[in-house]
């Protein structure tokens, strides 16, 4: 495929506000913006796919959807050594992750805003406070809620038990745990703002194509191409944030499908390409009056990566359970998610659902094994039940994106090096997640269980933090740069500390609070 | 292509072939699957083989050695000895490649998704929303609301406030 252009156009030397990434932080502010009337330009590293076009099959989704440039991974965890050139499972279209995200929304919690009062002094983490609070984000939260239609919030109901679920909910009850329930879920239960309730079909990771799903490729965007405000261009690789002579982001430059190179001129730079290629681009950017990377005078530009704690456990059961049929995550534990330092680690985890098709779960139940332990567990699929365990995972500045200059991309230029190890407090967690899923799936007669190490990482946070001081960080309290006016990051590479929730909820509405203060600013003319 | 082709023939040869195929067998044991599966797995891995030269010697390398390791022919080897020996070549180039294809092949197989209880694409035929996606009867229907009842959830300890550790 190559570039398009879609909506209405922008000259290239026209002012309007530059979007790069089209995710649930991109996406958002183009709705956002778009419909207070401000021009936006949209670049799209990807194509854009529509539901028509996504696959119910995993792996010919993974080739058409998942970002597949050139990047490694290194460092002691075992990503590094199983899938050293696929760090993260992010994906590459118009939506962005979105596209292929599970749907599970929970909120932050207040403590989780202010980590570094709570956690103190761990070891080896560079924790540090949100410079905003819960009560900040709340109305947002809302607002993100609503747009998302996250089942039960705002009146939407739950959606039904499916049979991963039943396992799951009842292992619950058995081992005293409370606070269970299908969601809150970003899919429709029954039809709502314009999209139809779902089919169950299970085919979630892959795209929706009954659209049940919210993403910011069927709400978002085609939103804001209808305001007549917003010129989306796809397979548009952006890989330079230019300045002016005052050091006000003026620009961005941004390769089409042919490789050739254009520049749009910006009043308003907002880059949300996802936590591994937003801190690439400021280090891409690289000037003289930004000689370690364009807004990085604190020198915490792509550090601070983190990808959250998890691990999966399959349990194997006499009777069927076919965990695939129905919504895939639809089946959150929140008793874990709190700060509880007698367990052995600081920091809260959830418990999701989640269900993988014999052809991941071959490749990703436990990379590298074979022989009769490995068969038996793909043997026993249909009596199989599965969960994911998610959780705060401690920042860490040698945890960190920087450029590798061994290897290019299809481009020509420093593919990202994720580097990244396992904090102690991240492995105290993740064994103890293992444990009460284990007693979990025992409660309901699991005959045997089997401890899936993480996945290349779906959330990807913390590259460009947010912090009160400059020194501490690369945006301020509306995620726009310590050193640069007119640069905003707006995806979960400004997130301070993790948390345990699934990130996409907050990260929609961060950039509805970002949108409202970049139009009230431009309103103002102090931007 | 045509040449590449004729060069795979004459690379992997029938020997090779029947070595892949029932290295896979015993490194990828499901005694209810047919030989269609792995045939099909092998033959992926021959064609697999011709884009990079470093696999191609690697595996016929190791294809033909496994007869020399198995002391005559790695293929009439029984099962634990074939696996004992598979076992002290599992970190060789040509078996780590061998997996590495294996696990995106074999599993992505329709006939093997069948013999797994598994469906495939479901949304032509309308999800499994009347088909399924609720049938599991031997554990009662739990909530899905979420809790409602008089307690809440404590989400700091109190030994974890901060005033608690005397700040």
């Amino acid at each position: 495929m190559t570039t398009q252009q879609l909506g209405t156009p922008i000259a290239h030397d026209d002012e309007a506000v530059v979007i790069i990434g089209s995710g649930a932080g991109g996406g958002t502010l183009a709705h956002e913006l778009t419909a207070r009337g401000i021009p936006c330009v949209v670049l799209e590293a990807g194509p854009f796919l529509k539901p028509e076009d996504y696959e119910n099959d995993e792996w010919a989704a993974f080739n058409q959807m998942a970002w597949l440039d050139n990047r490694t991974a290194s460092g002691s965890y075992r990503v590094a050594r199983d899938f050293p050139n696929l760090p993260a499972w992010i994906v590459k279209a118009v939506g962005g992750s979105t596209t292929h995200w599970s749907g599970a929304t929970p909120r932050f919690r207040a403590y989780e805003f202010r980590a570094k009062t709570y956690y103190g002094g761990v070891e080896g983490a560079n924790l540090l406070d949100w410079p905003i609070t819960l009560d900040d984000l709340a109305p947002y939260y809302d607002k993100a809620e609503i747009a998302i239609g996250s089942t039960h919030r705002h009146g939407r109901p739950p959606l039904p038990a499916n049979n991963n679920y039943k396992v799951f909910a009842n292992g619950a009850e058995k081992v005293g745990y409370r606070y269970y329930a299908t969601g809150p879920y970003g899919t429709n239960a029954e039809p709502y703002d314009g999209r139809p309730a779902s089919i169950q079909d299970g085919f979630n990771f892959q795209g929706d194509k009954n659209t049940s799903k919210w993403s910011t490729a069927v709400r978002e965007i085609p939103r804001a191409l209808a305001t007549g405000k917003c010129d989306l261009r796809t397979e548009a690789q952006a890989v330079q944030v230019t300045h002016d002579a005052q050091g006000r982001a003026d620009g961005v430059l941004y390769l089409d499908s042919d490789g050739n190179m254009h520049r749009q001129n910006a009043k308003v730079v907002c880059a949300a390409g996802n936590s591994i290629e937003s801190p690439r681009l400021l280090l891409l950017s690289a000037s003289a009056l930004h000689p370690d990377g364009l807004a990085n005078s604190s020198g915490q530009v792509g550090r601070n990566y983190m990808r959250h704690t998890t691990g999966s456990v399959y349990a194997r059961f006499d009777e069927p359970v076919r965990m695939y049929r129905g919504e895939t995550m639809a089946g959150i534990i929140a008793d874990e998610a709190r700060q509880d330092t007698s367990r052995g680690f600081a920091g809260g985890y959830y418990m999701e659902t989640l269900a993988l098709g014999p052809a991941f779960l071959a490749a990703f139940v436990d990379p590298g094994t074979w022989g009769p332990d490995f068969t038996e567990l793909l043997d026993a699929y249909q009596r199989t039940a599965g969960m994911w365990i998610v959780g705060e995972d401690m920042p860490q500045e040698t945890n960190q994106v920087t450029l590798n200059t061994a290897l290019l991309d299809q481009w020509g230029l420093p593919a990202p090096d994720v580097h990244f190890d396992d904090h102690p407090n991240d492995v105290a967690m993740r064994l103890h997640g293992y444990g009460r899923a284990d007693m979990l799936y025992e409660a309901v007669g699991a005959t045997g269980t089997h401890h899936t190490p993480p996945y290349p990482a779906t959330h990807n946070l913390g590259t460009c933090r947010m912090s009160a001081e400059p020194e501490d960080g690369v945006v301020d309290r509306f995620g726009q740069a310590h050193d640069v006016p007119r640069l905003f990051i707006s995806d979960g590479s400004v997130m301070t500390t993790g948390a345990a929730a699934n990130p996409t909820l907050t990260i929609v509405a961060l950039a509805i609070r970002q949108a409202e203060y970049i139009a009230d600013e431009l309103g103002k003319g102090t931007l | 292509m045509s040449t590449t082709e004729r060069e795979h023939d004459a690379v992997v040869d029938e020997r090779g072939r029947a070595n892949l195929v029932r290295l896979l067998r015993v490194a990828y044991p499901h005694p209810q699957f047919p030989d269609g599966p792995y045939e099909r797995t092998a033959d992926t891995i021959i064609e697999q083989v011709g884009v990079s030269p470093w696999h191609r010697i690697s595996l016929v390398n190791g294809l033909q050695t496994l007869d020399a390791a198995a002391g005559g022919s790695f293929a009439d080897l029984e099962e634990p000895a074939a696996l004992t020996l598979l076992r002290s070549v599992e970190n060789a180039e040509f078996f780590v490649f061998v997996r590495g294809v294996t696990v995106t092949t074999l599993y992505n197989d329709h006939e093997v998704w069948d013999l797994l209880g598994y469906e495939g694409a479901s949304f032509d035929q309308g999800g499994y929303l009347h088909r399924g996606f609720d049938d599991l009867d031997w554990l009662p229907s739990p909530r899905i609301e979420e809790y409602a009842g008089p307690d809440q959830l404590l989400e700091v300890a109190p030994d974890d406030e901060p005033t608690g550790r005397g700040r």
